[in-house]
């Protein structure tokens, strides 16, 4: 009985726990007090999140909680990050155990209407796309009449590909294959025609191929996927996490990078005014780390540290990468080249 | 009828067979087995050269680099020599895997002290306690001046190695109270709680126990005691396993005749000295081989840990072939990892035949 009633008690407390946390709590305060602030990401998405052979995570994602570790610290090696699966992610940060994640996780209404997670900036856009065999002959997603997909069992992209094929009132057949390994293998070895997956997931898979060259992305993409921070709920965290990153889109809008911000920081007065707002003693930033209670040059080291936008990009994702991931008039290109990557005013 | 005579006993008569008649009787007996024989080296004569040329003749060695695992089909050392601490350590701070190494030492070197040296029961647990104080020690820090290492960041042999192999131990006793518990008379509602308790546990699969041990442990937990998500699948393994010795030891309990517990208590033994001296060391010898059968499959069932969350080797396998750069060669990954699993299960099952024809002298 005792026993019962612990658990009907656990089971309140748990409620109530999630019931009160629509207010913003001092998680700023509390990330400060630990020494460092705890980021999680990815544990197998090459490109995203990896573990390196030394078992520290490298990757886009994780660049942002070295961002966020950078702005709050003034160094970026004080981001704890930790490797975590998808549906945990969400849960953790509901619960408290972590600050922040950076993980891929789309950002979507009936999620972001969760009191105790919110989703302050989008890092990445993606979507989900078609992979075919050259040899299909196929250019476009439309002349996919009768094809056989391969596609996750139970996940949004087999949703996805029943809304698409369903409004062009296409035939297709679905071969199911919850193991990646698998679905790969199937694919190349030519037991289905295409393979649906996130548009950057086909990139990566295509490596895998036994020759990449021999299989093309079709230009469509089905769906909105916003890769979108997390974080729990916290004016300050949350400004400085949007904030930041929007640092870093200047940066590279101005051409700052983290090799050169020294020699620019140096040279400071001859700058344009966007980049002496950025990076000047007087400049805006510093305004807001008085009001966010962070490093006065804070902007300084998220450049110095991680770099601007464009340069993680192309660390970990673009041609000097395995992926060869193209971001030129992608939705991921800065706004002045046509993408979504749109620089709030820093002011 | 009783030999009174001493008679000569003679030795069977030995086989004398040439090659020739052997390969007649036990390869070529009949048409099937022919069929049955030919099929076998064919498969045999294709597969062992195509493994040995994986791994010796088209290989790359261990001194050399990724771009030359590109040009051949052969496996790619270096892939091992680059990542072997990523699969052994996982996420585990690089300056103190040498912590995790000496944790995996402690618990390898006390299961081998266990195998090769006899001691009495009182010692065990002690070297037991002892090396899981030393273990933590290790692994978590904040002693002797070691930096706290949180467990989310304990991965791969030093996981998979407290999980199974704390969890087998503590689950052996827990599953002889209850196999004595189920076995008994005296106190039927004693009976029908273990027999309850070990039905729901093998009633329900290992994956939603672990998913309990996640999320229900810590609920009933008091209050202001946090359970770490590793040491509640812990404690939810022990539990799984201790209902599945239970039923191996009960049925070594079952092949007892009742002639040995009732002339215990003719000589006026009490409970548990007749169950710690006449009836256990009896039943368990007789369950020993179901007993090893639940270790071993107990043991692998660990893996399955990455679904809530906690990564063991396989998954820092998976880990180590995320890498951008060596996305290719999960085969080389996932051969590192059956190797292990191979020799620590074969080791365990010839301690078990060992054990049994001990004990059958």
């Amino acid at each position: 009985m005792k026993r019962i009633a612990t658990l009907a008690f656990g089971m309140f407390a748990l409620t109530t726990a999630f019931g009160t946390q629509a207010t913003a709590g001092p998680v700023l305060d509390e990330i400060k007090a630990s020494g460092s602030i705890i980021c999680l990401t990815n544990t197998n998405s090459p490109g995203f999140s990896a573990p390196d052979s030394k078992g520290v995570f490298q990757g886009f994602n994780t660049e942002f909680g070295r961002m966020a570790a950078a702005a709050i610290f003034g160094d970026a090696t004080k981001a704890d990050i930790r490797g975590i699966g998808f549906s945990d992610s969400m849960k953790t940060i509901v619960a408290r155990k972590a600050h922040m994640a950076s993980r891929s996780i789309t950002s979507t209404g009936t999620r972001d209407a969760d009191p105790g997670l919110v989703f302050p900036v989008t890092t990445f856009y993606d979507g989900q796309g078609f992979m075919v065999a050259n040899k299909l002959g196929v250019k476009s997603a439309t002349e996919l009449t009768g094809a056989v997909v391969c596609a996750e069992e139970g996940s949004t992209t087999l949703l996805n590909i029943a809304d698409w094929f369903g409004n062009r009132k296409m035939d297709y057949k679905v071969e199911n294959i919850g193991d990646k390994t698998a679905r790969l293998q199937a694919f190349y070895a030519g037991k289905c025609d295409v393979l649906a997956s996130d548009y950057t997931a086909l990139l990566s898979d295509r490596q895998l191929a036994p020759n990449p060259a021999d299989y093309t992305i079709l230009p469509e993409i089905i769906s909105n996927e916003p890769l979108t921070l997390a974080c729990q709920p916290d004016q300050e965290l949350e400004a400085i996490l949007f904030w930041s990153f929007q640092v870093m889109l200047t940066a590279e809008q101005y051409g700052v990078t983290s090799k050169n911000i020294d020699a620019i920081v140096k040279d400071i007065d001859k700058q344009p005014k966007a980049v002496r707002r950025l990076f000047g003693e007087k400049g805006a930033t510093s305004d807001m780390a008085e009001k966010l209670q962070i490093p006065t040059n804070w902007a300084y080291s998220i450049i110095k540290q991680v770099g601007n936008y464009g340069e993680v990009y192309e660390r970990h994702l673009g041609d000097s990468t395995v992926f060869k991931l193209v971001r030129k008039g992608t939705p991921n290109d800065l706004s002045s080249r046509g993408g979504l990557m749109y620089a709030y005013p820093i002011r | 009828m009783i030999h009174t005579n001493n008679t000569t006993i003679s030795s069977p008569p030995v086989k004398k067979l040439g090659v020739i008649r052997w390969m007649r009787i036990n390869l070529f007996r009949n048409t099937f087995d022919s069929i049955v024989t030919i099929s076998v080296v064919l498969f045999l004569l294709w597969i062992v050269p195509a493994v040995f040329s994986w791994m010796f003749f088209d290989a790359v060695g261990f001194n050399g680099d990724e771009a030359l695992c590109r040009t051949t089909d052969g496996a790619c050392w270096p892939f091992m020599r680059e990542k072997a601490r990523l699969i052994l350590f996982g996420t585990y701070p690089y300056e103190q895997q040498w912590r995790a190494a000496l944790a995996c030492l402690v618990v390898i070197g006390l299961v081998a002290t266990l195998i090769f040296k006899r001691m009495k029961v009182k010692w065990m647990i002690l070297l037991w306690a002892a090396s899981a104080a030393v273990f933590v020690a290790l692994m978590l820090g904040n002693v002797f001046g070691l930096p706290v290492v949180q467990t989310v960041k304990w991965n791969g042999l030093p996981v998979f190695l407290l999980l199974s192999v704390f969890s087998l131990a503590a689950a052996f006793p827990l599953g002889i109270l209850l196999a004595l518990a189920r076995h008994q008379d005296d106190y039927q509602l004693l009976k029908n709680l273990a027999a309850g308790y070990i039905e729901l546990i093998r009633g329900i699969p290992l994956l939603m126990v672990l998913f309990m041990g996640l999320f229900v442990l810590p609920m009933v937990m008091p209050r202001g005691f946090f359970l770490e998500p590793l040491f509640a699948i812990l404690i939810a393994l022990m539990l799984f396993h201790a209902a599945y010795f239970a039923e191996d030891i009960r049925g070594g309990l079952q092949t007892l005749e009742l002639g040995q517990a009732e002339a215990a208590d003719s000589l006026g033994l009490s409970y548990w000295p007749k169950v710690l001296l006449i009836v256990l060391p009896q039943a368990l010898k007789q369950s020993l081989p179901a007993i090893f059968n639940t270790l071993i499959g107990g043991y692998k069932d660990t893996s399955l840990v990455i679904i809530v969350g906690i990564h063991d080797i396989i998954s820092t396998a998976k880990m180590a072939y995320s890498d951008p750069g060596w996305q290719r060669y999960g085969l080389e990954a996932y051969f590192f990892v059956g190797i292990w699993y191979f020799c620590s299960c074969w080791c365990l099952s010839a301690y078990g035949r060992h054990l049994e024809k001990e004990r059958a002298k």
